[in-house]
């Protein structure tokens, strides 16, 4: 997987870390998407006069849709950083992509109608749907998406795109609605990447502007960005497929989840893409009003434990050296009443976990209970560790649900004999620094919404600072093997990690959604295109 | 007079010199090597180095001041390190939110603190002065946030007589615009105008102690004609200088109501890039909001000297 | 009236401090330990304020909280009348050239309010309560220097002041021994005044999110932490708000009372 090998280069390194740490402060608001759950989709495959249950409008009236969201994009070129927020507003709804991600993580066809895979699994033929256009009237051609592969290998894109891009060594225009794709070595998940932001085809006329104006081929167009505020997208009325259900789709940003339930409260917003403060559900409990949906995300909240590896090339880190010994990993899971936990800090919303995994994984196995909770197994065996005077630093960032989360696991610590010293990190710029990169602690709370990131724990020099064979072996396996052997050795990694008590996974992120009455077609789960999809969405 | 003018034009200038250096000292004092800041961890040293020269950081600091003062007298604030948009660009549109917002705010704070005031000096020994001094009192210790949280709670959401949050352009929609903007400019008017009461208070009292005001009671006109034919006057001079004063105070307050109100302001933008880290932002915001009050602050002086008659002989002499 | 609003302010001040002290020794519940009651609670017995969103009881983390209040005010205050007396003294010594000089410096320092400093502080150095404390005092050191400026010109062209330097008594001799006890009264408003002001702006940091952190309980925080609940459990944000403005009034009144006090001039006038 291209993941093991992010942290080879430095600016590469340093936009990695970050993507992470940016959804982690937006904490998983990624997206939802895919198709509607009661809405059909539109746009399976797409072609002008499909069939959709979308109401004709009115023509005098002005159909809107405002959705609150919490991180911002920082420029309009979703292929530019790996922060969510530009795939989540663009993707699908402004940018398309040759296939898309439905609501159940299945590939679709979106621009292109179908596409084959030689035996060897090298080789991938396009073929387009001939009605696709961008925008501006010019068809999308195998040409146009041969020139966005390009430009995402060598343009200035997000290098976690580029990693993704790695494999493709070759691309060939058979004909204007043709295109072959030749990858150096079989890939998993190549495939998937390609129906997120790595995958957008943009009108090769917009590269250069692509940070102040879109050029996409989708149902919607940009109508006005007015940063710190929102983003205007409008419908574009030469969409080649289903028309737009809706004039003015607009997503409101808000920093403060106070606001933005107060916005959401008054009638300003129909959509609230994911609660920020789980704790406040209960404020729109009014079922004539709203709806509530709670699906999963792709983010597990993770305790990091040091495991003190210190590979070349990585500063040594500080972890204490108790840690690299398994029965105290294995105690401090076994002092933390994880369901306590969640009930505390997520209003027991989400799902508990035992290893690197979500449930939507395709290779999910339920591991929360392997080392269940139980404060006096803990204690003996860090009696037996010999470590029942152990003093730990948890450094979590500044983030609410961190720092809510620290303060609960230094009581639960204490009580089996750990003392615990929490010392908050200024989140990002402090944390990245003292944690991440320089591994200097010993216990931290972070948020990860990558998919796949089970991934990281075959790389040593990632913060866990975990080196185990086996894992690696497991790893590399996967990302080179079938389907199959993909879910195998994945789940076996993900396994193997969780029996090393390799960290301390305290619960699933949930996707919770808030509508408003009347408001339908919202996907419930958040899935790794990030894209909040609104074309499955309908507004009575 | 002329000499005077310039005088003060010359302080003004000299002020924004040390302003802009305090602001610079502070924002070069980040702890560790900015390149490696943006960069990462596992950057190389020659990325590294290609950074700093990027960023000029491999410079001498006095060469760094400098070049960041000159290119800001060309109206170049410098680009994000981290969006790579030029400061001017970020902050363009952002100055008519702050602007609408504190201009708002100090209107309606004048507009309740001078007559208010005026009650609270005349009164001062029954009750309605005393209960004007005393909400004045409780009006300062309400924290601005808390007060326009529960605004928001009350009459956004419960009655939903006003939208709780947001800000439309006035050049889009004027009536959206106005809606938009009654929730923060009461929040910070009423705020403000607590504090101002006393000071307007004071400068009546002032008066109240002044001989002409005497003369004028004793051949028995009335507290209010005197207080009109000679108060107003000479009051508006010492709270033309604590508007000054309050400008300052009025502008910061807005941040915080920025955030409140998820108004899309400088102050907005302040806090966005304090959590970023982007300090090339920070420095432009925190220059030009410092820029603001010192240049009112200018004004207020230049204004005292051409109207009142007694500083502009005590300076001649 | 006017020993009516000291006495007020002179409550309140009690009390907060009384509070502090008191959670040295006693709290009803632990005011950090997670789970002491169910979470969110309504007042009621045995939570006489209910309950926070991490089960931990209001009314014990009111009272330690009283503690964060005071050490911001002491601390700002204290860094503020530390450099901004000296500073004042000798503003009132220096040839009037350099007063000038020393007076512009500190117009240019009013520019810098407090939170603007301690934002800016906080961005280059990291969010904390240092940080906020540090910025808060710094940004008040010219409100010490002026009025201490102020008192010192009288005290510096008395009588006595005038033999004891005709008596060859050394500049800080005088310093310490005329000026310093002639201007503490002046200091003492100031910094009632600027300690009112420093647990406001505390409160508006740590809204921000750059103020003290979560774990220790300090009443800003309780408030911007309270918000989040404001539509569901109103009481949440009440207390803690009530708190701070109990504290920042009384130590206006105190600081506006002792003014009035002690001015003879002023209390005619009022």
């Amino acid at each position: 997987m291209a993941k093991s090998t992010a942290l080879q280069s430095g600016a590469r390194a340093r936009l990695r870390t970050l993507s992470v740490l940016v959804a982690a402060v937006a904490l998983a608001l990624t997206a939802c998407t895919g198709a509607g759950q009661q809405a059909p989709a539109p746009s399976g495959a797409p072609t002008a006069g499909a069939t959709s249950a979308a109401p004709a409008p009115a023509p005098e009236e002005t159909r809107t849709l405002v959705i609150g969201a919490t991180a911002e994009p920082q420029t309009l070129d979703p292929t530019a950083t790996d922060a969510a927020a530009g795939p989540q507003a663009l993707l699908y709804n402004v940018y398309e992509t040759l296939v898309r991600l439905d609501a159940a993580g299945d590939l679709k066809p979106l621009l292109a109608q179908a596409w084959d895979v030689t035996p060897d699994r090298l080789t991938y033929t396009f073929r387009l749907n001939p009605a696709a256009q961008f925008s501006d009237g010019t068809p999308v051609d195998a040409e146009a998406v041969a020139k966005n592969i390009e430009r995402i290998q060598t343009g200035t894109t997000a290098p976690k795109l580029k990693n993704q891009m790695e494999v493709v060594v070759g691309t060939e225009v058979v004909d204007a609605t043709t295109l072959d794709v030749t990858l150096s070595r079989p890939s998993v998940t190549w495939l998937f990447d390609m129906a997120g932001a790595a995958g957008i085809v943009m009108n090769p006329e917009g590269f250069d502007a692509a940070g102040s104006e879109t050029a996409g081929s989708g149902p919607l167009t940009l109508d006005r960005w007015t940063p710190g505020d929102s983003i205007a997208l409008k419908r574009n009325d030469a969409y080649w497929g289903t028309p737009a259900r809706f004039d003015e789709v607009t997503f409101r940003y808000f920093k403060d989840p106070n606001a933005m339930n107060a916005s959401m409260l008054s009638g300003q917003l129909d959509i609230i893409s994911n609660l920020q403060a789980p704790e406040t559900i209960d404020q729109f409990s009014d079922e004539g009003r709203f709806t509530i949906i709670e699906g999963s995300t792709e983010g597990e909240v993770t305790m990091a434990i040091n495991n003190g590896a210190a590979p070349e090339g990585v500063p040594a880190g500080t972890g204490n050296p108790a840690l690299q010994d398994v029965r105290v990993r294995k105690a401090i899971t076994m002092a933390i009443d994880r369901r306590a936990l969640l009930d505390t800090v997520w209003h027991g919303k989400g799902t508990l976990i035992g290893s690197m995994s979500v449930p939507t994984d395709p290779y999910y196995e339920d591991l929360a209970d392997l080392h269940p909770y139980d404060p006096e197994e803990a204690k003996r065996l860090l009696a037996e560790a010999g470590h029942e005077n152990l003093t730990l630093r948890l450094r979590p960032p500044t983030l609410p649900y961190a720092t809510k989360a620290a303060q609960f696991i230094a009581s639960q610590l204490g009580a089996v004999g750990i003392t615990v010293q929490v010392e908050e990190l200024q989140f990002p710029r402090q944390w990245i620094d003292t944690a991440m990169t320089n591994a200097d602690y010993d216990l931290t709370i972070v948020s990860h919404v990558e998919p796949r990131d089970v991934a990281t724990y075959a790389n040593p020099a990632y913060y866990w600072r975990y080196d185990n064979p086996a894992v690696q072996e497991a790893v590399r396996k996967a990302g080179e093997g079938t389907i199959e052997e993909y879910t195998t050795e994945m789940r076996n990694a993900a396994r193997i990690i969780a029996e090393d008590a390799a960290s301390v996974w305290l619960f699933a992120l949930p996707n919770l959604v808030v509508t408003k009455e009347g408001v339908t077609g919202v996907a419930e789960n958040a899935n790794s295109s990030l894209s909040f999809d609104v074309t499955t969405i309908a507004k009575a | 007079m002329f000499r005077q003018l310039l005088g003060r034009l010359g302080i003004f200038l000299l002020s924004l010199v040390a302003a802009s250096f305090a602001i610079f000292v502070i924002t070069q004092a980040l702890p560790g090597d900015v390149a490696a800041v943006i960069l990462g961890h596992g950057a190389t040293p020659e990325q590294l180095a290609a950074k700093r020269a990027e960023l000029g950081t491999d410079r001498p600091f006095l060469v760094q001041y400098l070049e960041w003062v000159t290119a800001m007298l060309g109206g170049d604030f410098g680009r994000s390190w981290f969006s790579h948009l030029p400061v001017t660009t970020l902050m363009a549109p952002r100055l008519g939110v702050t602007g609408s917002l504190v201009s708002g705010g100090l209107l309606l704070a004048v507009l309740i603190a001078l007559p208010l005031g005026a009650v609270a000096a005349l009164r001062r020994r029954q009750w309605p002065g005393l209960l004007t001094s005393a909400t004045a009192q409780v009006g300062m210790a309400i924290p601005a946030f808390w007060a326009g949280i529960i605004l928001v709670f009350v009459f956004g959401v419960l009655l939903r007589w006003l939208p709780p949050n947001g800000y439309v352009p006035l050049g889009r929609d004027p009536g959206r615009w106005a809606s938009h903007l009654v929730l923060p400019v009461v929040t910070l008017g009423v705020i403000q105008a607590a504090v101002l009461v006393r000071y307007v208070r004071s400068a009546f009292l002032e008066v109240l102690a002044e001989d002409y005001y005497r003369t004028a009671r004793s051949i028995g006109w009335t507290k209010w004609r005197a207080l009109s034919r000679h108060g107003i006057r000479n009051a508006s001079l010492s709270l033309v200088t604590v508007l000054g004063l309050q400008l300052a105070s009025v502008i910061v307050g807005a941040i915080v109501i920025e955030r409140v109100f998820v108004l899309p302001g400088l102050g907005s933008l302040l806090l966005d890039a304090v959590a970023t880290n982007d300090l090339v932002v920070v420095r432009g915001i925190t220059m030009v909001l410092v820029f603001a009050v010192l240049l009112i602050n200018a004004a207020v002086d230049i204004s005292y000297v051409l109207i009142d008659p007694r500083l502009r002989a005590r300076e001649a002499s | 009236m006017k020993r009516a609003e000291l006495w007020v302010g002179l409550a309140l001040v009690t009390a907060v401090v009384a509070m502090a002290l008191v959670s040295f020794v006693w709290t009803p519940f632990d005011a950090t330990a997670v789970g002491s009651g169910p979470r969110l609670q309504s007042p009621g017995l045995p939570h006489v304020l209910g309950t926070d969103h991490m089960g931990i009881d209001i009314f014990s983390r009111i009272l330690v909280g009283a503690r964060s209040a005071l050490y911001v005010g002491i601390i700002a205050v204290g860094i503020a009348a530390l450099v901004g007396v000296p500073l004042g003294i000798l503003a009132a010594w220096l040839p009037r050239w350099g007063a000038e000089a020393m007076m512009r410096a500190t117009d240019v320092a009013y520019a810098f309010p407090a939170l603007l400093l301690a934002i800016l502080l906080a961005a280059v150095f990291g969010a904390s309560t240092e940080t906020a404390m540090v910025a808060i005092g710094i940004a008040t050191i010219p409100a010490f220097i002026r009025v201490t400026r102020a008192g010192a010109l009288s005290v510096l062209a008395s009588d006595y002041v005038l033999a004891a330097r005709a008596a060859g008594t050394p500049a800080p001799a005088i310093a310490v021994r005329h000026v310093l006890p002639n201007v503490a009264h002046l200091i003492g408003v100031q910094a009632s005044v600027s300690f009112a002001m420093a647990i406001l702006a505390e409160a508006a940091l740590s809204y921000l999110g750059l103020g003290t952190p979560p774990t220790v309980p300090s009443w800003g925080r309780m408030l911007g932490d309270a918000q989040t609940y404001l539509f569901g459990h109103p009481t949440q944000a009440l207390w803690p708000g009530l708190a701070i403005a109990a504290a920042v009034l009384g130590f206006n009144l105190v600081g506006d009372g002792l003014r009035d006090f002690l001015d003879p001039k002023l209390r005619e006038v009022a």
